[in-house]
């Protein structure tokens, strides 16, 4: 009876295909088929979370799809999935209701909101899944759409491009045009993606289903057979590799940053809302699943239970590491959109941290609640930062910090809006990104992770610092000689201000009513998801990490308030003259010279590898074998057996054979070039050989 | 599931209402336009289509369906038409992909004439383009349909003679020596298997399917040879069916004739002639040596990895786009080995779905690359292009659609079956040990992430970016052109959606057949 829940990821499907065949239409009507469909989804993922919350249970639809591989399709809203889908389309919407203006001159509306409302539908399907397989086909939409709208101005004008141009770090060059990042974007996801599709057909062959439920049912089956055979720690490593992609984190966190080519509608909808949270979705989807095997493992005192705490463990401190090195190169980084890039992989690293880390206790509860939180307080103040970053660049018409400056006076809204979700970004009270972050160290707290935690803490301070070099820079922050003055800025049209504005205003609120919602969010957690058993768990403030994280938090902006704002300076004069500080701005700014290695070792490696094989193994090899060793050969052949046979052969017969042979390849011959001749001769000889071959081993009568 | 015998010999008609079709255009010759040609050949290969979904849907999918006649000779057995659940998506596919084809090559091949009278030939004309077309078409359906290896060997020999003599009338570059290898290359294969299948034939008989049950006579060979005799006939009759397939080692000859073939051939043969090799290991070896072939299985799998990476790697370094897509299809092949060498039913099935899946995205593809030459006067040198997609978008679109399938991305059927393939692999690796499955995921993850690079790299390569300066009179090719693409990307997709129509069968039958 309430199977049209799942309009809550189909309607978007649907209207992706309203839109591609209204393509000969006028290009308002597309936005709207958008919008309006995303909005429908979000009315019915409310409706959905409401009955879930009514009757205390899940709500679940599923119609059959692929009997034989167990596979159906519908919606299954939990308490995690009716939360993630709230976040998911409510946010899809805002964004699309701000592009509507924001993209509205642009020629490629077809295909921008094709593929934004095949993006909505994707990650919905993927939230709303119960299954792995419909799961992946989400997932590899998100994929595919995400290629599409990173790339979406794929004529590649500079404007459009992310990086300095000419900037060269070790020899590779280091500015990426949109259609550089969308094939970026999709190689680096897909690369985990395989991990991932290894994990499932693992799944399925040991269970014969790929159903969540049956996965968790089937733990201990699983878990056992797989610790048995010694594959284990290696099947955990492959079915995160999708989540650890997708999601940008290290080791494959480059492709997110070069994201930005795409319009910055596109980088808060990737940012926000899908794409980048999927990764983090699956991990809190399959944590409490992995907690359970853990146990499992321990009640059949089998040691395979260390190998999953070590898995959580390793999460974890990938999850802390990301989050740092993320944000030290937002520190450094002269574009309002790569900072908020930087730190997008940097946050979903303290939301792989924070699960992760929460596992560890031997509990999943305490990490689904943070890595939940602050995906979704992340979300929130995220948008409204790319949102309003969009807004400023299409003011000022620059991408580059250095061309900003002083905006608060022109975009006065803007500028409230920005700091707001800044102040929630930087993790201050009383906005929500503080109780998020709070609870995420929390996680790494209890659980004694000492190096991730560390790293946590550090990269606290550093967002702060980073954030708020952001908002003076860009809006108080000002130099003489700042060209901006050359045309008008001024704040952009409702549509687009609205959004922005409203999200900054709700990280707020959420923030001040965390203190009173906290329990019920721990109680709704705890009573409806997936493979959680309700457990006890402290969430609130631990003096003993709040007091440190809150200090280096101040201290970071304080910093960025002294040097930028207090005594306007521009720390490069004084880098530039130090060589050390120097290498080190280098080695920030060119991204640890990760991607720089990645192309010298694995784009290079892969390319030489290839043409040296062309080279060598195709044409050199093998091609030459066939086409000119064994053609001469077997003319060798044809000429020596001629020469020795010709003492006991009639002469005649001989002489009139070859004359016949050289005759035909003559003949053939002034059709087409010399080796010809060869593959007549082989084709006789090969045909001989293969009939007294024949003869021998059958006795074949010929 | 059970036999069910048709009132008509309606699958023979299949075959036979083509090759009338080919025959009446020969006899008409220039007496009739282009477009008859075209309206006569491509309408008899798409009744073939609707004959097989019309079997299909009323004998149940999950039926073996036979033809009421069928043809006992002395010595070698039976010759019937079958269709199972196995054989339909390939059946399918070779027909649909063909009659689109048929449309497509009417502007195609306009241009073709054109360039050969511009370089001073005079090649033969539409009677004889269709005759030979529609007998290739035709053939192959009928090689997919037989239950004998005599049978199926003829309609291979079938499919030679007429896709050489297009690829030595209408091919490009050095196209008769080109035509010759490739007859040669193909020859040595169908002549290995068929030395095989006379060895074998003469101790167990030449039929492989039971025409009174329509089941495989499982296991006949394993029982029926022995010692040298059972290994030389097993190695003859898989090293004939990879020289078909062009998988690493003899894949040589496929770039040379998939690129220079008249486009409208190469995409016949290089999605749907090579991929019936690779359906007759299954299809003929397996069921003759299921014992033997299983204990062989790790080689053909290793190598089916060898030709997925090797074919991508050659793929990501081709500068034109025909010579390209004909490494992309040994890559492919290497994904379909993989399938049929896990011998497990999901990466059986996963590799037959695969044969569907490359045929149309592959199809879709060398039709691309076609409409490119006939567009750009003759452009196929992917470093001359670049930002084509401002100019023709409907061409980038499909361009990426086609890249889809055979990346498998959905909503296109392809990732349907490189889901099976990949099950297939764990299937066989989980049962290896740790270490084999560490490979495999290693091997996977080079040979999907490769095939993902070089299909996306290309789409960067062709489509966008900045457009060339002398490109700038670039501009939408005809509707002639487009709408047979779009007619097999709207398939393809449809086949997403409907995949249980396909599997669930397959996988039952496989079931069914232990």
């Amino acid at each position: 009876m309430h199977e049209f829940t799942i309009a809550a990821w189909l309607t978007p499907y649907i209207g992706a295909a309203i839109i591609l065949l209204l393509y000969k239409t006028g290009d308002r009507v597309k936005g709207y088929v958008a919008v309006l469909s995303i909005l429908i989804a979000a009315l019915v993922s409310t409706y959905a979370a409401l009955l879930v919350h009514e009757h205390g249970k899940p709500l679940y639809v599923a119609f059959e799809w692929v009997e034989s591989l167990d596979v159906t399709i519908g919606a299954y809203f939990d308490s995690l999935s009716s939360l993630m889908a709230l976040v998911v389309s409510w946010l899809s919407f805002l964004i699309a209701v701000y592009s509507l203006e924001y993209m509205g001159e642009d020629p490629g509306q077809t295909r921008y909101w094709f593929f934004f409302s095949f993006f909505v539908g994707s990650m919905m399907l993927l939230v709303l899944s119960d299954n792995l397989i419909t799961m992946f086909i989400g997932w590899e939409g998100t994929g595919l759409a995400s290629y599409a709208l990173i790339g979406h101005w794929f004529t590649d004008e500079e404007e459009r491009w992310v990086g300095d141009p000419g900037r060269k770090a070790l020899g590779i060059q280091m500015w990426f045009e949109p259609s550089h990042s969308g094939l970026r974007a999709l190689v680096f996801t897909r690369l985990g993606d395989v991990g991932l599709l290894v994990g499932i057909a693992v799944l399925h062959l040991i269970l014969g289903s790929t159903g969540f439920y049956e996965i968790l049912e089937g733990a201990k089956e699983w878990s056992s057979l797989l610790y048995m055979r010694g594959l284990l720690g290696i099947f955990l490593a492959l079915f995160i590799l999708g989540a650890l992609a997708k999601s940008a984190q290290f080791p494959f966190h480059e492709w997110l940053v070069t994201a930005m080519t795409g319009p910055t509608s596109v980088s808060a909808l990737i940012h926000a809302a899908t794409m980048v949270k999927a990764g983090v979705y699956f991990l809190l989807r399959f944590v409490p699943i992995f907690v359970v095997a853990e146990h499992a493992l321990e009640y059949l005192h089998l040691p395979g239970a260390g190998i999953i705490k070590d898995f959580f463990a390793y999460i974890a401190l990938i999850g802390a590491f990301t989050a740092f090195l993320m944000a030290t190169m937002a520190v450094v980084s002269r574009e309002l959109k790569l900072i908020l890039a930087f730190s997008t992989a940097s946050q979903l690293g303290y939301m792989f941290l924070g699960t992760a880390a929460g596992a560890l206790t031997g509990e999943s509860l305490l990490g689904v609640i943070a890595g939940f939180s602050h995906l979704a307080s992340h979300a929130i103040f995220k948008a409204s930062l790319f949102l309003a970053a969009g807004a400023i660049i299409h003011a000022v018409h620059s991408r580059f910090i250095d061309d900003m400056g002083g905006l608060a006076k022109d975009m006065r809204v803007t500028f409230i809006a920005m700091t707001l979700a800044a102040l929630s970004l930087a993790g201050l009270p009383p906005f929500m990104g503080f109780w998020s972050k709070d609870m995420v160290l929390l996680a790494g707290y209890e659980s004694k992770a000492s190096i991730p935690l560390l790293l946590g803490v550090v990269t606290a301070g550093l967002t702060a610092a980073y954030t708020f070099r952001m908002i003076f820079r860009v809006f108080l922050y000002k130099t003489s000689g700042d060209s901006h003055h050359e045309h008008h800025v001024h704040e952009p049209g409702k549509l687009m201000l609205v959004p922005y504005t409203l999200l900054a205003i709700l990280s707020l609120l959420f923030g001040l009513a965390w203190p009173f919602i906290e329990e019920g969010i721990l109680e709704w957690f705890a009573r409806g998801t997936l493979g959680i058993e309700e457990g006890v768990v402290h969430i609130g403030i631990e003096p003993e990490l709040a007091a440190p994280t809150l200090t280096i938090v101040f201290a970071g902006i304080f910093i960025s308030y002294y040097v930028y704002q207090y005594r306007l300076a521009t720390p490069m004069t004084y880098i530039s003259r130090n060589s050390i500080l120097n290498f080190l701005h280098k080695f920030l700014y060119d991204r640890w010279f990760i991607n720089s290695i990645y192309y010298k070792v694995l784009v290079r490696g892969f390319r030489t590898l290839s043409v040296v094989t062309y080279k060598f193994i195709d044409r050199l090899v093998v091609d030459n074998f066939y086409h000119i060793f064994l053609p001469t050969s077997f003319m060798r052949l044809a000429l020596d057996t001629r020469a020795k046979l010709e003492h006991w052969i009639d002469e005649g017969f001989h002489i009139y054979l070859v004359n016949g042979i050289l005759g035909i390849s003559g003949r053939v011959r002034r059709i087409q070039n010399g080796i010809l001749n060869y593959y007549i001769v082989m084709l006789w000889l090969g045909l001989s050989i293969i009939l007294i071959f024949l003869w021998l081993l059958m006795g074949w009568p010929i | 599931m059970g036999l069910v015998t048709l009132e008509a010999p309606l699958l023979a008609s299949t075959v036979i209402v083509p090759v009338l079709a080919a025959v009446i255009s020969w006899l008409a010759g220039e007496k009739i336009s282009s477009k008859s040609h075209a309206v006569l050949n491509g309408g008899s290969l798409l009744y073939s289509l609707l004959i097989f979904v019309y079997i299909a849907y009323s004998a149940g999918l999950d039926n073996i369906v036979r033809d009421p006649a069928y043809w006992t000779i002395d010595g070698l057995g039976t010759f019937a038409f079958v269709l199972d659940p196995i054989v339909f998506p390939v059946a399918i596919s070779i027909a649909a992909v063909t009659a689109m084809v048929a449309f497509y090559s009417i502007p195609y091949m306009e241009h073709r004439y054109e360039e050969l009278r511009h370089e001073g030939e005079e090649a033969p004309g539409w009677g004889a383009y269709f005759f030979l077309y529609t007998l290739f078409a035709a053939s192959m359906i009928g090689s997919v349909l037989t239950s004998n290896t005599i049978e199926f060997y003829l309609f291979l020999e079938l499919t030679l003679i007429p896709s050489f003599l297009l690829i030595a009338f209408y091919g490009y570059g050095d196209r008769v020596r080109i035509a010759i290898l490739y007859l040669i290359w193909t020859h040595v294969g169908a002549l290995l298997f068929l030395i095989g299948a006379l060895s074998a034939g003469f101790k167990i008989g030449f039929d492989f399917i039971n025409i009174y049950t329509g089941m495989p006579k499982l296991g006949i060979g394993d029982a029926g040879l022995a010692g040298d005799l059972l290994w030389a006939t097993l190695a003859l009759m898989v090293i004939g069916l990879l020289v078909k397939m062009a998988v690493f080692g003899v894949h040589i000859w496929l770039p040379y004739a998939h690129a220079e073939a008249p486009t409208p051939i190469s995409a016949l043969l290089s999605p749907n002639l090579i991929g019936i090799g690779g359906l007759m290991l299954f299809r003929i070896v397996y069921t003759l040596f299921p014992k033997s072939l299983d204990q062989v299985s790790t080689y053909l799998y290793a190598w089916a990895f060898l030709t997925m990476i090797y074919g991508g790697l050659m793929a990501l370094v081709q500068t034109d786009f025909k010579r390209l897509l004909a490494y992309s299809s040994v890559s492919q092949m290497g994904y379909m080995l993989l399938g049929i060498a896990s011998l497990s039913i999901y990466g059986i099935s996963g590799a037959l779905l695969h044969y569907l899946v490359h045929a149309f995205g592959k199809a879709i593809l060398f039709l691309v690359a076609g409409t490119l030459i006939a567009t750009l006067h003759g452009l196929r040198q992917i470093p001359k292009m670049g930002g084509l997609a401002t100019k023709m978008p409907y061409t980038a679109a499909l361009a990426l659609v086609g890249f889809m399938h055979i990346t498998g991305i959905p909503p296109t059927a392809g990732l349907w079956s490189e889901y099976l393939i990949v099950r297939g692999a764990v299937e066989k690796s989980f049962n290896m040990g740790a270490l084999s499955f560490t490979l495999m995921s290693i091997a996977l993850l080079i040979g999907i992430g490769l095939s993902t690079a070089y299909a996306f790299f290309t789409m960067k390569r062709i489509f966008y970016g900045s457009l060339p300066k002398h490109l700038d009179d670039a501009h939408e090719a005809k509707d002639s052109l487009i709408v047979p693409m779009i007619v097999l990307a709207a398939i393809g997709i449809l086949v997403f959606f409907y995949v249980f129509t396909i599997i669930n069968p397959m996988i039952g039958y496989l079931e069914h057949l232990g």
